[in-house]
C-alpha cells in the first residue's frame, strides 16, 4: 500500500494548503488579467502564482538571480510537502524526487535570448536545483510530457516503491509562465480572452496557470515506522497514449479511456466505486468533447459527480497532475466536491460537471486526469486511508531481457523505411532520427507496435524551441509558427513513434541531464517487471552529436540478454561521460 | 484573380513545408483539407498565420477556417475580398 504523508502547493488560489483549501471552499478563482508575465498580449487572463520572482527569493533567502521560477514554485511546494510529512535531511538521503517539467527554465533562457542563440533550458537542471535546496537525495529524475508531467511523474514514484526500490518518493511538478508557452498556446488558438469555461457549450479555450505541488508517498510500513499519519491512499495508476494526434484529443478518447481503465484496474475498483473525478476539463471545444466521450465509455449509466478546477486554478501545463492530485487529497480529507466555475449550459453530448461545491461528501475513492500533448494521459485514483493496513501482496516480478539496440548511425540505405511525404515535411532531424530508427528496431524485431514507448532526451526537441524562440526575437510575439511550438514538447519523440505505430500502451518521457537514459531503463524494466507490458521501446535521443540509439526489452529472453543494473550502468556509459 | 491563385499555392507550399509539391500539383479546386491534399488541423492553424501575414486577414476562430480553407478557390476569393494588403 502507497500511502500519502505529505503535501504540498503553489497556485495562482493560493500557496500552501490552507490558502488552497479556503479557496477552494469559497469557490474562488486565481484567474485574473496577467501582472507577472512579459507579454504583450494582456488581453489573455492568467492563472498566476500572486507573488514576484523578488518576493519568492526573499522568502528562500536565494539570492542568485537568474533562478527561474520553476525552480521558486517548486521549492516552495516541495518544502511545504516534506514539512508536512516530517520528513528530516536524513529520510530524504534514501528518497526519490520526481519532477514534471516541460518549460524548466524557459522564463530566464527566453528573457537573454537573440536569434541564434542555442540555449534552450534544462529540465533535469531545474528538478536538481530544486533537490539541491533540501540537501542530497537517493535518486532524482524528471518527466517531461507535457501537461501530464506531474501525474508521470507520481506514477513512476508509485511504481518505484511498489516494485520495492525505494520506500519513500516525493513526486509532482512544477511551471512558471513562459512568454514561450503562451505564445505557443495563443498560435494553437486555444486560449481563451474570458475566464474559461470547461464543460460549458460556450467554452472556447483556456486560461494558462502556473504552479508547482508536491506528494510525499511511502509504504505505510515506512509512515508507520516514521509515526506519521497517512492522509489518503494512492490506490491506481494508469498511463496510455492516445496515439491519435500531436495536438488533438481523439473524438472517441482512447488514451483517456485506457488511462482511466488501467488506473482502475490497479486499484483493483469496478467504475462505481469512484466518488468523484477531478477531470483534465481544460475547457477547450477539443478535449472537453473528447474526455466527456472517454468518461461515458468508462462509467457509462454510473457516471460519478465530475469537475474540473481549472476554472479556478488556470491549466499549470505541467504541474497539473500534482495540483489536482492535492486538490483531490484535500477533497477527501475536508468532504467536499470543488465546483467548475463559470459553467451554465450543457454541451452538446456532453456532461454536465458539478458546479457549485458540494459539502458533507464523503469521497472513498476519486479519481484525478492529466492528459498531455501528443495524447501522453495519466489517471491516477486516491482512496480514503482505512487503516486496515492491508497490503497488496507484490506479485513476483518478471526478468527483462534485453533483445537490440539500434543506432542510427548504424543503418544502411537499404534498410532505411520510407516517411511518407506528408509526415516527413515536418519533421525536425531529430525526429526523422528517432522515428526511422525504432521503425528499424521493430522491424527486426517483428513487433509492430510495441506495449511501451519510453523516451530519454536531455535536451528534446531543440530545433524546433530555437526557431519558436527566434520568430518570437524577430516578430515580437505575433505571427508566430504553431507547428514548431507543436513540436517543441519532450514527448514530441514519444508520441511521434506511438503515433506511427498505433501504440495505445504506456508512453513516458525522461529529461533529466546525463541520467535520462538510466531513468528511463528502470522505468522500462518496472512496466515489464510488474506486468503492465510485455515489451518496451527505449530510445535515447538528443540532438547534440546526432545521438540516436533504441533499445527492445522483452519478457522473453536468453540468460545472456538479461537487463541487470550492470549492463545499464554499461548501456548508459557512453552518455553519461 | 489566376496570379493570385498561383502566388497562394507558392505561399502555401513554403508555409505548410510542402516540399515535394510544386504548385502545378494542387488543384484549385480540390479539398485541402481530409481526402484531397491531406491537410490537418495544425496546417489550418499555419493558413491563419499565412492570411495575416501577407494579406493582412486576422481570423479570430479557427473554426472560421474551415469553410475559408476548402479549396484554393475558397481561400482566393476570401483573399480577394477581405484582405488588407
Amino acid at each position: 500500500m502507497i500511502v500519502i504523508t505529505g503535501i504540498g502547493i503553489v497556485s495562482s488560489i493560493g500557496t500552501g494548503c490552507h490558502e488552497v483549501r479556503q479557496a477552494l471552499l469559497e469557490e474562488r478563482e486565481g484567474i485574473a488579467p496577467v501582472r507577472h508575465l512579459r507579454t504583450i498580449h494582456k488581453d489573455y487572463p492568467a492563472g498566476e502564482v500572486d507573488m514576484s520572482n523578488e518576493q519568492m527569493k526573499a522568502m528562500l533567502g536565494i539570492e542568485n538571480k537568474e533562478t527561474s521560477r520553476t525552480v521558486l514554485l517548486g521549492i516552495l511546494a516541495l518544502g511545504e510537502a516534506i514539512n508536512h510529512a516530517g520528513l528530516t535531511k536524513h529520510d530524504i538521503q534514501t528518497a526519490a524526487l520526481i519532477s514534471g517539467t516541460t518549460v524548466a527554465d524557459m522564463d530566464i533562457v527566453e528573457l537573454q535570448h537573440k536569434v541564434g542563440d542555442t540555449e534552450t533550458g534544462d529540465c533535469g537542471e531545474t528538478t536538481q536545483r530544486m533537490a539541491d535546496y533540501f540537501g542530497s537525495w537517493g535518486a532524482t529524475t524528471t518527466c517531461s510530457t507535457a501537461c501530464s508531467s506531474a501525474a508521470n511523474s507520481i506514477l513512476v514514484g508509485a511504481n518505484l516503491i511498489s516494485s520495492g526500490r525505494f520506500e519513500r518518493v516525493v513526486a509532482g511538478g512544477s511551471e512558471c509562465l513562459s512568454r514561450f508557452h503562451f505564445n505557443g498556446f495563443r498560435t494553437l488558438m486555444i486560449l481563451d480572452k474570458e475566464p474559461c469555461r470547461p464543460f460549458d457549450a460556450s467554452r472556447a479555450g483556456l486560461n494558462l496557470g502556473e504552479g508547482a505541488a508536491f506528494l510525499v508517498m511511502e509504504t505505510l510500513e515506512s509512515a508507520r515506522q516514521r509515526g506519521v499519519k497517512p492522509l489518503a491512499v494512492l490506490s491506481g495508476w494508469g498511463n496510455a497514449c492516445d496515439a491519435f494526434h500531436q495536438t488533438a484529443s481523439s473524438a472517441n478518447g482512447d488514451g483517456a479511456c485506457l488511462s482511466m481503465t488501467k488506473a482502475l484496474s490497479v486499484a483493483g475498483l469496478k467504475p462505481d466505486a469512484i466518488d468523484y473525478v477531478n477531470a483534465h476539463g481544460t475547457g477547450t471545444p477539443n478535449n472537453d468533447a473528447s474526455e466527456s466521450e472517454a468518461l461515458r465509455r468508462v462509467f457509462g449509466k454510473c457516471m460519478p459527480p465530475v469537475s474540473s478546477t481549472k476554472a479556478m486554478t488556470g491549466h499549470t501545463t505541467s504541474a497539473s497532475g500534482s495540483i489536482e492530485a492535492v486538490i483531490c487529497l484535500l477533497a477527501i480529507e475536508g468532504r467536499f466536491i470543488p465546483p467548475t466555475l463559470h459553467w451554465s449550459v450543457p454541451m452538446e453530448d456532453g456532461l454536465e460537471p458539478v458546479s457549485k461545491l458540494q459539502t458533507n461528501r464523503r469521497l472513498k475513492h476519486v479519481l484525478c486526469n492529466s492528459f498531455g500533448f501528443g495524447g501522453n494521459d495519466t489517471s491516477l485514483v486516491f482512496s480514503e486511508f482505512d487503516n486496515s493496513g492491508r497490503q497488496g501482496e507484490p506479485s513476483a516480478a518478471r526478468q527483462v531481457y534485453l533483445k537490440t539496440a539500434v543506432r542510427y548511425a548504424d543503418i544502411q540505405a537499404d534498410e532505411m523505411p520510407k516517411i511518407p511525404p506528408m509526415i516527413a515535411r515536418r519533421l525536425s532531424a531529430i525526429l526523422k532520427r528517432a522515428l526511422l530508427t525504432s521503425l528499424v528496431l521493430l522491424q527486426r524485431t517483428g513487433v509492430s507496435s510495441p506495449d511501451a514507448i519510453i523516451t530519454a532526451t536531455a535536451k528534446g526537441c531543440v530545433a524546433d524551441t530555437l526557431s519558436f524562440l527566434d520568430d518570437i526575437s524577430l516578430n515580437g510575439e505575433q505571427l508566430l509558427k504553431p507547428t514548431h511550438f507543436m513540436q517543441s514538447t519532450h514527448n514530441t519523440i514519444g508520441s511521434l513513434i506511438a503515433i506511427h505505430t498505433h501504440s495505445h500502451g504506456y508512453n513516458n518521457t525522461f529529461s533529466h541531464g546525463a541520467e535520462s537514459l538510466a531513468s528511463a531503463l528502470v522505468d522500462a524494466r518496472m512496466q515489464i517487471e510488474i506486468g503492465h507490458a510485455k515489451n518496451a521501446l527505449v530510445g535515447l535521443h538528443d540532438e547534440q552529436n546526432e545521438i540516436c540509439t533504441v533499445m527492445f526489452l522483452s519478457d522473453e529472453g536468453t540468460v545472456s540478454e538479461l537487463l541487470n543494473d550492470k549492463k545499464i550502468k554499461t548501456l548508459c556509459g557512453d552518455y553519461c561521460h | 484573380m489566376n496570379t493570385l491563385k498561383e502566388t497562394l499555392k507558392a505561399q502555401i507550399i513554403e508555409a505548410l513545408s510542402l516540399e515535394e509539391m510544386a504548385p502545378a500539383d494542387i488543384d484549385n479546386s480540390a479539398p485541402l483539407f481530409g481526402e484531397g491534399l491531406g491537410l490537418d488541423s495544425i496546417d489550418a492553424l499555419e493558413l491563419i498565420v499565412l492570411m495575416e501575414k501577407e494579406y493582412g486577414i486576422r481570423l479570430n476562430n479557427p473554426t472560421e477556417g474551415k469553410a475559408i480553407f476548402a479549396s484554393i478557390d475558397s481561400m482566393a476569393d476570401y483573399i480577394e475580398k477581405n484582405r488588407k494588403k
